[in-house]
């Protein structure tokens, strides 16, 4: 459960001293950073399906390297993006869609007989590719035509139960690798080619269907991308509703840093997988690709504090930072907080180094690695530390009189002195 | 200047925190007596299983032991969050089964992994009270002796509570309290720990109404009684109850004004105790659920209440926790 800060700071936010930077032009930099943010990841996404695309029609190794390097390549930017997630009812709500982890990926295609049935999710091994129907509650469901109004609509999180993810990154990353059946050793996802020849060449059978599956999640993918990437856009909701309260909107970027850092990344994607010394708790668990989802995170967090996004394309969005208005109010915590945002983007980048060095990070998870439980664990330590001084900058913040509720010292100034 | 006047007036008011309940009270009259009281539970608990397997002499200490865990399982930080010791003491929920999963490898593989040593590094889903909770309470016959894996366990928790004990006791505590003086760099300044005691007690409330009331509830056409928690040893109303008298314990050592917030506890207690359901299977009939519904309101309307009450009271908000997330 996550709270959005908001009856944090009613009690002192009283008062709007002169910043260097305002507001008004924090929250407009924090709008552009999420723009560029989710045009990059719908561009590259786009480049992702058309990959997709040359590869059904006609599969072979090169083409499904092609596919897998632009899926690689679609994370950069998205990851980047779930520092905007928690603190905005647009996104939290929407990520599921093209983010959701982890996976019962039994639902979708076939998988080892070492796979375990999951307890509580009935349809954990239901392989709707093949089988064209199945039954749900006693009723019998068509799945004949597997579209991405299927996808989305039936099979995604079917049952009520949210490991059925049936779209977004993982699934299609699923459909590109296959399952990693090498627990904590070397290897991922070694799914081939030949899953997807529409001749007597196809493997596992049904390949017509997992085509038709991964051309439908590939474009389903594009489109909830471009939806969100509109939010943001001029005229879109989520711009509006954060540059209609700058002070919402500062409240909006502390709870997304702070969410992210400890919760999320520190807590549930990363400490938890040590702790059970499960590969199958690794973000990117079928590709071997979590050293990078995790680092873009962090990158992502601090994105949002010094108000600066580097492009896919290698050009620089930048403005007014939050950074600039914490240091106008206490310099010693902003300070603070820099620092240790660039050291967890360090101790990130250390997991991020060694997987590329050949440790994997779901070897790091293996019971006794004491260097990989190291290495990560270090990156959680660093995530929580600064934590720490993200809810240091919530209190700077209110204190310093910027109401991160808003309303009423906007709506009615008078109001706050009654 | 009139906006300069109101924020020194506002920060005056601050200052007014009551001085004959604070934090440091929250320390010695409830967080280290807690986990004293949690490390010697668990150590007769550990002793009992080194003399002996019989069921009915290791279930009571059990029952102490997770009794003395639910005066202390709400507070995750400094200790209990080092090295995932809470979560190594009560790894719950566990949807995907990965605690019995690890235990069944345990019990049939290479005895060497019970050392003290290399227990100490199994997953912490195989480890803790629910691990153990599947020995003494098994759904199945189990398919090796339990007993070097119950020893084995049961060691491993009373070495976790006796560090975490051993932590708050040597150096946490003055952590905390020389919050706000020079050098420390955790605590930089005393509304940062009344925050930390904050958070947890919100943290707590919603855990209860997401997982041990949210879980078997589940939907309406389809309870889940089987996802309550700790319904093989019949504890799930109990911890609901425990769980609810320690945070109001915690509530009452910060402050002694919060009348809302401790007639909330009062109410949610009441509803409690009144519920003849100690597994909370009644989440599958329309009477039962009905009383189990109102619980989980009731606890939700004492979030609130808390929020809006003690926050004020305390000068603080809520801070980020572990919950925050998926």
């Amino acid at each position: 459960m996550r709270h959005y800060l908001i009856a944090a700071l009613t009690s002192t936010a009283l008062v709007s001293p002169a910043f260097a930077a305002s507001p008004q032009e924090v929250a407009q930099t924090y709008v552009e950073l999420a723009a560029a943010g989710y045009g990059d990841s719908l561009t590259t996404a786009q480049a992702l399906q058309t990959a997709v695309d040359a590869f059904l029609k006609a599969p072979s190794e090169e083409t499904h390297a092609a596919a897998k390097t632009a899926w690689l390549a679609a994370r950069v930017p998205y990851q980047q993006t779930e520092a905007f997630r928690f603190g905005n009812p647009i996104v939290d709500d929407w990520e599921g869609r093209v983010n959701a982890w982890p996976l019962d990926e039994g639902l979708i295609d076939y998988v080892d007989a070492s796979y375990d049935h999951s307890q509580e999710n009935p349809l954990s091994t239901l392989n709707i590719v093949a089988n064209a129907s199945f039954t749900l509650s006693g009723a019998q469901v068509d799945a004949t035509n597997l579209t991405p109004d299927f996808i989305s609509g039936t099979l995604h999180e079917v049952d009520g139960i949210e490991a059925n993810v049936a779209s977004g990154y993982h699934a299609i990353e699923f459909l590109l690798w296959g399952q990693d059946l090498n627990g904590t050793g070397p290897g991922a996802g070694a799914r081939s080619h030949t899953d997807y020849l529409q001749d007597s060449g196809c493997t596992n059978g049904n390949c017509d269907r997992r085509a038709a599956y991964l051309k439908a999640a590939t474009d389903l993918l594009v489109t909830d991308l471009a939806y969100m990437a509109g939010q943001w856009a001029m005229g879109g909701e989520a711009r509006s509703t954060i540059t209609a309260d700058p002070n919402a909107a500062l409240s909006a970027m502390l709870t997304g840093m702070g969410s992210l850092s400890y919760g999320e990344l520190a807590g549930e994607r990363m400490r938890l997988g040590v702790m059970l010394n499960d590969p199958e708790e690794e973000h990117d668990c079928f590709s071997d690709n979590t050293h990078n989802s995790h680092y873009y995170d962090g990158v992502g967090i601090r994105n949002v504090y010094l108000g600066s996004y580097t492009r896919v394309d290698g050009s620089v969005v930048s403005g007014p930072s939050l950074s600039a208005l914490v240091a106008s109010a206490d310099p010693a915590v902003d300070a603070q907080l820099k620092a240790e945002l660039d050291a967890s983007v360090a101790a990130l980048g250390a997991v991020k180094a060694a997987a590329e060095s050949g440790m994997a990070y779901d070897q790091m998870l293996a019971a006794g690695n004491a260097e990989g439980e190291a290495l990560i664990m270090g990156a959680v330590a660093a995530l929580v530390t600064q934590t720490a001084s993200i809810n240091r900058a919530v209190t700077v913040i209110g204190a310093s009189g910027v109401a991160i509720e808003g309303s009423d010292s906007l709506d009615n100034p008078g109001a706050v002195f009654q | 200047m009139i906006r300069s006047l109101a924020r020194s007036f506002a920060v005056t008011l601050c200052f007014a925190t009551p001085a004959w309940a604070d934090f440091p009270q929250a320390v010695s009259g409830h967080i280290l007596p807690g986990y004293a009281n949690l490390a010697e539970a668990t150590g007769t608990l550990a002793d009992t299983a080194t003399q002996t397997c019989d069921m009915a002499a290791l279930r009571p200490a059990y029952h102490a032991a997770f009794d003395a865990w639910m005066g202390v399982q709400h507070l995750r930080f400094g200790p209990s969050e080092v090295e995932g010791r809470g979560l190594s003491i009560a790894f719950w929920p566990d949807p995907k089964g990965s605690g019995a999963r690890a235990q069944m490898a345990l019990l049939t593989g290479d005895q060497a992994a019970l050392e003290p040593d290399m227990f100490a590094q199994q997953s912490i889903a195989a480890r803790g009270l629910f691990a153990l909770e599947r020995l003494l309470y098994p759904s199945a016959d189990l398919p090796a002796d339990p007993c070097p894996l119950i020893r084995a366990t049961a060691t491993d928790l009373a070495r976790t509570a006796q560090a975490i004990n051993a932590d708050w006791q040597n150096t946490y505590a003055q952590t905390v309290l020389t919050a706000g003086e020079a050098g420390n760099t955790t605590y930089l300044t005393r509304p940062e720990v009344r925050q930390a005691l904050f958070t947890q007690l919100v943290t707590a409330l919603e855990f209860t109404d997401d997982n041990r009331l949210g879980r078997p509830l589940a939907s309406f056409t389809q309870p889940r009684p089987e996802r309550a928690e700790a319904v093989a040893s019949g504890r799930s109303l109990r911890n609901i109850t425990l769980s609810l008298q320690a945070q109001r314990a915690l509530v009452l050592a910060l402050t002694p004004d919060a009348p809302l917030t401790i007639a909330g506890f009062d109410h949610a207690l009441a509803l409690a105790g009144a519920l003849d359901d100690p597994t909370l299977a009644g989440v599958a009939t329309p009477e039962g659920r009905l009383k189990i519904e109102i619980l989980q309101q009731t606890i939700e309307a004492l979030r609130d209440t808390v929020l809006a009450e003690l926050g004020p009271e305390l000068d603080v908000g809520i801070g980020f926790n572990a919950a925050d997330g998926d």
